[in-house]
């Protein structure tokens, strides 16, 4: 019995190690390579040692994409706050609850792009809503060109990734609240708690999983963020490079410019911040689960 | 009798006050509910009724113009003249159909012995697995890219988009998640009668788990029907594109053109809010099985 079983689990496990050990192990091993070299996709690499990294450390560029790379990850915890609040008002029996939810998770089903492309609508100078009922309202007297101006080009992005996240991470919370026992707020009830106070004693405490894992998919997400950066700012970075990301940047140097090798060296930064942010959130939502 | 009668009507008249407490409280939800989703549905609505305007409808007025006056089917027209939308239809549909089958499959095949199986390494590999979600995907373009021109030769192929997705380790993950709720002792029921694993998995556990294989699926097809900077480096011939490449190549062709723009989005839109909102009960349902922390 256990030696017919011990093959079995590896049988398994099979078609799932193979696609993830060819689509993501080793393009992991041959970044870390083509990040020594001249790389152009086309032609064969050619090795030129620490070059990329030296270079990487001079280029202006890649520190502004750094810079508003780690800028962005203040979607999270407006995420994280603004979902549980969502997650509340939606955890209700009222007659017509599933259409609300389902509202909600609009933004989140269609796709960055769609929705991008509206955005810039929403936005634009001359054709957009945003304009046309500000001065409507009396608020501006001249149109913003809310685009073109580098101060807003992050904002709107971080603005739009959160419009289309909300959604999706109130469904998340809304699994958690829904796993929390009913007594818990009975008991919470009996010692005097009022509504706010009962959501603050028993319903964080027991959301505490889903706020770790929202905590990590959505940094690991906001990091990694290009669509919207790409359809708000025509697929330019915006002007003065105002919108561009450390993922836009090794779009752009791959396959734009083809330089596949210094785009392989932004990737490997990348992916070490990632792995030193993952283990720092995990490591605080631990601390806290602890205190 | 007496004593009843008297002894009830405090208790309809507390029923009262929690009624009208009730209805107050009521009422605030609702008004909280409706303007949230008056934030997410707007803009939505907007382009919706924008991509019937006429050209006699003004796109930017002050005050606002929302609702046609002179409404028509031409800018959809226009734009299914211009581009082969329905093509983007036809492959997006078989790459998400496609993606979504074959990854349920592995991945719930992949899911079942982290879940019931002892063997040697399975933390080790599981946690290797979970590591791998660290792992932005761009940064796997480059050597994907390489691969798919130079190895798998299906660089500009609707099949470039599938491979490389149908082994989503956040789904292993998830059904993991599912396949441990279910109690021991109906595999090892079936065990003891002699049926294999894969009998097992098949006939007793995928069934027992099926909400959650929805939640996952429906969440597999529409993460590949969005999906865009994969497929837009992979697919150069127009005709080959998926409906987010096909858009993102309208809005440069569009680029003066709202109405078009607002068509070709509401064309994208719509199915697929029509399909998640047909099967949302099935995603919370198999989300809430599911994520558990």
């Amino acid at each position: 019995m256990t030696k017919k079983l011990s093959l079995t689990p590896y049988l398994f496990l099979t078609p799932a190690l193979l696609i993830i050990a060819v689509f993501v192990l080793y393009p992991i091993l041959a970044v870390f390579y083509y990040s020594f070299t001249e790389y152009d996709i086309v032609t064969a690499p050619r090795w030129v040692g620490l070059a990329n990294y030296q270079h990487l450390l001079q280029d202006p560029t890649f520190w502004l994409a750094l810079r508003h790379s780690l800028i962005y990850l203040i979607v999270t915890p407006t995420l994280i706050i603004l979902s549980i609040l969502l997650a509340i008002a939606v955890n209700r029996n009222l007659p017509g609850i599933q259409v609300f939810r389902a509202l909600y998770y609009l933004p989140a089903v269609s796709g960055s792009i769609a929705v991008g492309i509206t955005w810039r609508w929403l936005f634009d100078t001359q054709g957009g809503l945003l304009n046309g009922m500000l001065i409507w309202l009396g608020v501006l007297k001249e149109p913003v060109q809310w685009l073109s101006e580098p101060a807003f080009t992050l904002p709107i992005a971080m603005l739009l990734t959160i419009w289309m996240g909300v959604g999706y991470y109130m469904v998340i919370f809304l699994a958690g609240l829904q796993n929390i026992p009913e007594e818990l707020y009975d008991a919470a009830m009996i010692d005097g708690c009022n509504d706010w106070q009962k959501h603050w004693y028993v319903s964080l405490p027991g959301l505490r999983p889903q706020i770790t894992f929202v905590a990590v998919i959505s940094s690991l997400a906001a990091l990694k963020v290009f669509d919207e950066i790409y359809v708000l700012t025509l697929r330019s970075g915006g002007i003065l490079d105002s919108g561009v990301t450390m993922v836009f940047m090794l779009w752009k140097e791959a396959f734009r410019l083809s330089h596949a090798g210094y785009a392989s060296a932004i990737a490997l930064v990348l992916l070490a911040i990632t792995l030193v942010f993952s283990v720092m959130n995990i490591r605080l939502q631990e601390r806290d689960a602890g205190a | 009798m007496e004593h009843v009668q008297t002894a009830r009507i405090p208790a309809v008249r507390v029923h009262r006050k929690t009624k009208r407490r009730n209805f107050g409280e009521k009422l605030f939800w609702y008004v909280v509910l409706i303007l949230v989703s008056i934030g997410t549905v707007f803009p939505f609505l907007w382009i919706f009724l924008t991509a019937f305007k006429g050209p006699l409808d003004a796109v930017y007025s002050t005050p606002p113009q929302f609702i046609p006056h002179d409404p028509t089917l031409d800018n959809f027209v226009r734009v299914w003249q211009q581009l082969p939308i329905g093509n983007f239809f036809l492959n997006t549909i078989l790459v998400a159909v496609c993606t979504t089958g074959l990854s349920v499959l592995i991945t719930a095949l992949a899911a079942y012995p982290f879940a019931k199986m002892k063997f040697q390494g399975r933390n080790a590999l599981f946690y290797m697995l979970l590591a791998t979600l660290i792992v932005p995907v761009q940064l796997t373009y480059i050597p994907s890219f390489v691969l798919a021109v130079r190895f798998f030769h299906y660089y500009n192929s609707i099949v470039a988009l599938i491979l490389p997705n149908i082994a989503s380790v956040f789904n292993i993950f998830l059904l993991r998640q599912a396949f441990s709720s279910v109690p021991d002792d109906l595999i090892d029921a079936a065990r003891m009668d002699g049926a294999n694993e894969l009998r097992i998995w098949w006939s007793i556990l995928l069934p027992v788990i099926r909400p959650s294989l929805a939640a996952v699926a429906i969440f597999t097809f529409v993460t590949s029907w969005n999906d865009f900077l994969w497929p837009s480096l992979m697919l150069p011939t127009m005709a080959n594109k998926t409906l987010p490449v096909g858009l993102a190549a309208l809005q440069g062709m569009f680029s003066s053109d709202f109405r078009g723009t607002a068509a070709g989005v509401t064309m994208t839109v719509i199915p697929i809010m029509i399909f998640f909102i047909l099967l949302q009960k099935q995603f919370i349902q198999g989300l809430t099985g599911a994520v558990k922390g």
